[in-house]
């Protein structure tokens, strides 16, 4: 007698009614290739099982935790838009791939409500609030677009005045690959957004390559935030001298 | 969500090891595979009044995380298409897929099989559930399972007997 493949697949998954398996028994004891067969899906479906049940041993990754143990029910906080997590959730999946020059690992709003990376040197985190910190901060408060070299660790984009106000200057830094969103406060320099850029190699040219397409959530930060154009290199130099501080108020920091 | 989300709560983080034993039988490192538990505790979440009292908790959540991994496919593949082969091989060795030599040749194996082989033998042989519960999470009758499964054993079978059989 012989069966169908699936049949002896079946078998060894124990899934045959009773006739068909007494059936297969039967053929089995005069046949032993029908049982080195059934032995062989036996020994696949218990290496496939074996090497992934390790899995089960690992802990599981904090963040996944964070996700189930936070309430989607309970209300957002004021600052954290609906918008900015749909697009945190959409961008988190290809994290380190080629789509495009770059792409969101962690949106960061002011509240945090994933990470998804360790914060960086340059960029601290003080309260719920990530704040630059070292190079980048010093590069946001004292470098004007246009007077910065291709081999700085951070190098600024474009500045523009918020809607609220205050001044906001989009970065990029070499090492790690990110590129994002500072706003001035009171505080300092509150970065908004921060997403990997793609980095291959991370020669000059790729940087600079980077540095000129700012990944997709940046680009739609400033969308967001942007009160008219992007300031030009004297309102730029104006902004500077002023501390960054909204209408000109005295500088006392 | 009142006391009825509190223990839809416990029983995904119950779950959750067995989601992310699933999650990578599907996706290629550790790093995506917790992205789509993540995706799927989000969303099961999110639709906790979509779980009908007679469904097992289990077999939804599992077939939330398929459609998840389903819904990211096509931009795997482009990303994927993207990439160039001395990325993809550097990839495979991307210490977030974890060290374990038997897994990481498994996983290697299953990525090279078609989705829907690749989900009848994560459903059948990595979760070991049954054909029925396999087949209702991939909305498909029995014998459709049965034959992915089937094709997929067959191809699983003859990578790995050529990768074994020769020494390294």
């Amino acid at each position: 007698m012989t069966f169908p493949e699936e049949v002896l697949m079946a078998y060894a998954d124990d899934e045959l009614d009773a006739p068909t398996r007494a059936a297969v028994d039967a053929a089995m004891a005069s046949d032993p290739d029908i049982a080195r067969r059934i032995a062989q899906h036996k020994a696949l479906r218990n290496r496939v099982h074996s090497a992934f049940n390790k899995v089960l041993e690992e802990p599981v990754p904090a963040r996944v935790l964070k996700v189930v143990r936070s309430d989607p029910a309970e209300p957002r906080k004021s600052n954290v838009m609906p918008l900015r997590r749909r697009q945190a959730h959409r961008w988190t999946w290809p994290q380190w791939a080629a789509v495009a020059a770059s792409l969101l690992v962690g949106a960061v709003a002011a509240r945090l409500t994933w990470v998804y990376t360790e914060i960086p040197g340059p960029i601290e985190m003080r309260g719920d609030r990530l704040l630059a910190a070292g190079a980048l901060a010093a590069a946001l408060s004292d470098r004007l677009a246009s007077e910065q070299t291709a081999a700085a660790p951070a190098r600024i984009g474009i500045t523009f005045r918020a809607k609220s106000g205050e001044y906001c200057r989009t970065f990029t830094l070499r090492q790690p690959a990110l590129a994002g969103l500072a706003c001035r406060s009171a505080a300092g320099w509150e970065v908004g957004v921060l997403a990997h850029t793609e980095s291959r190699g991370g020669s000059a040219d790729t940087y600079r390559q980077a540095a000129s397409s700012m990944p997709a959530a940046v680009v739609a930060a400033v969308g967001e935030r942007i009160a008219g154009e992007p300031l030009d290199q004297s309102s730029e130099a104006v902004a500077r001298s002023r501390h960054w501080q909204p209408d000109g108020a005295a500088a006392t920091r | 969500m009142g006391s009825s989300g509190e223990v839809l709560r416990e029983r995904i983080i119950e779950l959750l090891p067995r989601l992310r034993r699933f999650a990578r039988s599907l996706a290629r490192n550790a790093q995506d595979a917790d992205d789509l538990v993540q995706i799927t505790a989000e969303r099961a979440l999110a639709r906790a009044d979509q779980l009908r009292p007679d469904h097992p908790v289990a077999s939804w959540l599992f077939g939330i995380l398929r459609n998840a991994w389903i819904d990211e496919g096509r931009s795997r593949r482009r990303r994927e298409s993207l990439l160039e082969p001395a990325e993809l091989a550097e990839r495979v060795g991307d210490p977030a897929g974890g060290s374990d030599p038997e897994l990481l040749c498994l996983q290697d194996a299953l990525s090279r099989l078609p989705e829907d082989q690749r989900l009848a033998i994560a459903l059948v042989l990595v979760e070991g559930l049954s054909y029925k519960e396999a087949a209702s999470i991939m909305s498909v009758p029995v014998g459709t399972l049965t034959s992915r499964l089937a094709r997929g054993r067959e191809a699983l079978q003859s990578m790995l007997s050529e990768t074994s059989g020769v020494p390294p």
